[in-house]
C-alpha cells in the first residue's frame, strides 16, 4: 500500500476536468431546463391564475347582467300587463259606450218608428174620419163635406178678419184656396164669390196639396184662414191614449188583482 | 496479491507511464460524460422529459437536496463538487462488478486525491464566501491556543477521508478476491451484493463529509456578544451532521 503521487496529481487533474465536464454538460442542461420549466410552469399558473380571475369576473359579469335582464324582463312584465290592463279598461269603456250609443241609436230608431207611424196612423185616421164624415153628410144630410168646408170658412170672413184680409189682399198679388182633394165646382164658386165681394178683383187660385190634412186653406198675402180636421184628429188621439191608457191601467190592475 | 492498480502501466506516454488507476478513471469520465451529452444534447424547454432525463433530474436534484439540508444557502459550485464527488466514486464502486475492471477508487493514490481535492476546496470556498481573513480568522476560535488542533483537525480530515474510502473499497475487493478463492460459488456473489451496497454508502459518506467541511467552512462566523448568541451561531455548524456518520 503506497501512494504515486503522479498518479495522485494525475488524479487530481482528472478530477477536475470531470467537474468542469459534468457542469458543462450536466449540472448546468439539467438544473437550466428544471428552472426553464418551473418558470414555464410558474408562468402557465399565472395565466391559469389570470384566466381564473378573469373567468370569475365574467361569472360576476354574467351574474348581474343575468339579473339585470331578470329585473328588466319583470319590469317589462309588470309594465306590459299594465298597458294591457289599460288597453283592456280603455276597450271596455269603448264598449260599453258604443253599447250606450248603439242603445241610445236604437232608442233614438224606434222613436224616429214610433213618431213616423203615429204620424202616418193620425192621418190615416185623419183621412179616415174626414171619410166617414163626408160619407156620413152626404147620407144624412146630402151634403158635401168640402161645400160646407168652405162654407165654414166664408162664413168667417167677417170683421175685423174681413178688414185684416182686405188690408192684405191690398199688398198681395192674389188669394191661393189650397185642399186635400180637389175642391167641387160649386164650392169653388161659392168662395170665389165671398173672395171677390171682399176684395173686388181678387186673383184666386185653387190647388191641391196631398200633404194637407183634409179641410181648406185660404191664404192671402201674410194672412192664412184655414180649417182642417187636424183638431179633430188631434182630438181622436187624445181620446184613443186617454182609452189606451185606461185599458192599459186596468189589465195591469187585472193582472196586479 | 495485487492490492492496487497502480502498479499495473497500461501504456507509456511521452515518457510517462499510464497506469490502470488513470485509464480506468477516464473510463469512468468518458462513461459518465458520455451519458450526460447523450442525454442532454437535445434539451429544449418545450420537449417533455424521457426517462434518461427524468433518471437524471432525480439524481441531481437530488443531490441538490442533500446539500440544501446541509447548508441551505449554499452555490451551485458546491453542487458541481460534491455531486462531482458522488458520482464518480458511487460510478466506480458499482463497477466493482465488471469482471477485470479495477476501480479507481480502490487505489490509495486515487482517494488521496479526492482528499486532496477536498482540503483545497474547503479553503477556497471558505475564502471565496467570508475572504482570506474571515476564513483564516476560523482557526484562532474559540481562541488562539485552537490553532494548532484545527490546522491537525483540517489535515486529519483529508487523511480520514482517504483512508476510509480507499479502505472500503480495496478491502471489500479483497475480501471478494479471498472468497473467490475458498467458495467461488455463492459467497463472492454476496459480497459483490454487498460491495455495491458499501460502495454507494461510501460515495454518500464521501459526498456528505466534504459537503459539511465545505459549508462549516463557509458558514459567516460573527462575534459573539454573550455565550448564549455564540452557542447559537455555533448550532448550524452541528445540525447537519449526521450523527451516525460520525466516525
Amino acid at each position: 500500500m503506497s501512494i504515486d503521487w503522479v498518479t495522485v496529481l494525475a488524479q487530481i487533474a482528472n478530477f477536475l476536468v470531470l467537474v468542469w465536464l459534468l457542469k458543462r454538460f450536466l449540472y448546468k442542461p439539467i438544473l437550466n431546463g428544471i428552472d426553464s420549466r418551473e418558470a414555464e410552469i410558474a408562468e402557465q399558473m399565472g395565466e391559469a391564475a389570470r384566466a381564473q380571475q378573469k373567468a370569475e369576473a365574467a361569472e360576476v359579469d354574467f351574474v348581474t347582467q343575468k339579473q339585470q335582464l331578470l329585473a328588466d324582463q319583470t319590469a317589462l312584465e309588470a309594465q306590459v300587463r299594465q298597458e294591457a290592463e289599460q288597453k283592456r279598461n280603455a276597450l271596455l269603456v269603448e264598449a260599453r259606450e258604443t253599447l250606450e250609443q248603439e242603445r241610445l241609436d236604437l232608442q233614438a230608431h224606434l222613436a224616429r218608428e214610433q213618431k213616423r207611424f203615429t204620424t202616418e196612423l193620425y192621418k190615416a185616421s185623419a183621412e179616415t174620419l174626414y171619410q166617414l164624415a163626408s160619407r156620413a153628410l152626404r147620407d144624412l144630410a146630402d151634403e158635401r163635406l168640402e161645400a160646407r168646408i168652405a162654407l165654414h170658412v166664408i162664413s168667417q170672413l167677417a170683421p175685423p178678419l174681413s178688414e185684416e184680409l182686405a188690408a192684405a189682399a191690398s199688398n198681395a198679388q192674389g188669394a191661393v184656396v189650397t185642399t186635400h182633394a180637389p175642391l167641387p165646382e160649386d164650392a169653388r164658386q161659392e168662395v170665389e164669390a165671398a173672395l171677390q165681394g171682399l176684395v173686388p178683383g181678387l186673383s184666386l187660385r185653387f190647388a191641391t196639396d196631398d200633404s194637407q190634412s183634409p179641410g181648406m186653406v185660404l191664404r192671402i198675402g201674410s194672412i192664412q184662414l184655414d180649417w182642417t180636421v187636424d183638431s179633430y184628429t188631434d182630438e181622436l188621439v187624445g181620446l184613443l191614449e186617454e182609452r189606451l191608457a185606461s185599458g192599459e191601467s186596468s189589465r195591469v190592475h187585472n193582472y196586479g188583482g | 496479491m495485487q492490492l492496487t492498480p497502480d502498479e499495473t502501466t497500461v501504456f507509456t506516454l511521452w515518457g510517462l507511464c499510464i497506469n490502470e488507476t488513470v485509464v480506468n478513471t477516464w473510463i469512468l469520465m468518458a462513461l459518465l460524460t458520455g451519458a450526460s451529452i447523450l442525454v442532454t444534447r437535445r434539451l429544449r424547454p418545450d420537449v417533455p422529459p424521457n426517462r434518461w432525463r427524468t433518471t437524471l433530474e432525480v439524481i441531481v436534484t437530488g443531490i441538490q437536496r442533500q446539500i440544501e439540508e446541509i447548508s441551505p444557502q449554499s452555490s451551485r459550485h458546491v453542487l458541481y463538487f460534491s455531486g462531482t464527488l458522488f458520482l464518480f466514486i458511487a460510478l466506480s464502486n458499482l463497477l466493482l462488478v465488471v469482471p477485470g475492471f479495477t476501480p479507481p477508487t480502490a487505489s490509495l493514490s486515487t482517494t488521496a486525491a479526492l482528499a486532496l481535492a477536498v482540503l483545497i476546496a474547503v479553503p477556497l470556498f471558505g475564502i471565496t464566501q467570508q475572504g482570506i481573513r474571515g476564513y483564516l480568522r476560523t482557526y484562532i476560535q474559540p481562541s488562539v491556543i485552537m490553532l494548532p488542533f484545527n490546522i491537525i483537525s483540517e489535515f486529519s480530515r483529508g487523511i480520514s477521508l482517504a483512508i476510509r474510502l480507499y479502505g472500503n473499497v480495496m478491502s471489500g475487493a479483497v475480501i471478494a478476491g479471498i472468497l473467490l478463492g475458498v467458495a467461488p460459488f455463492f459467497f463472492p456473489v454476496v459480497m459483490d451484493v454487498l460491495g455495491l451496497l458499501t460502495g454507494l454508502i461510501q460515495a454518500y459518506i464521501f459526498a456528505i463529509l466534504a459537503t459539511v467541511y465545505i459549508s462549516s467552512a463557509t458558514a459567516i462566523v460573527k462575534k459573539p456578544e454573550n455565550k448564549e448568541e455564540d452557542q447559537l451561531q455555533m448550532q448550524p455548524l452541528l445540525r447537519p451532521f449526521p450523527s451516525s456518520l460520525r466516525d
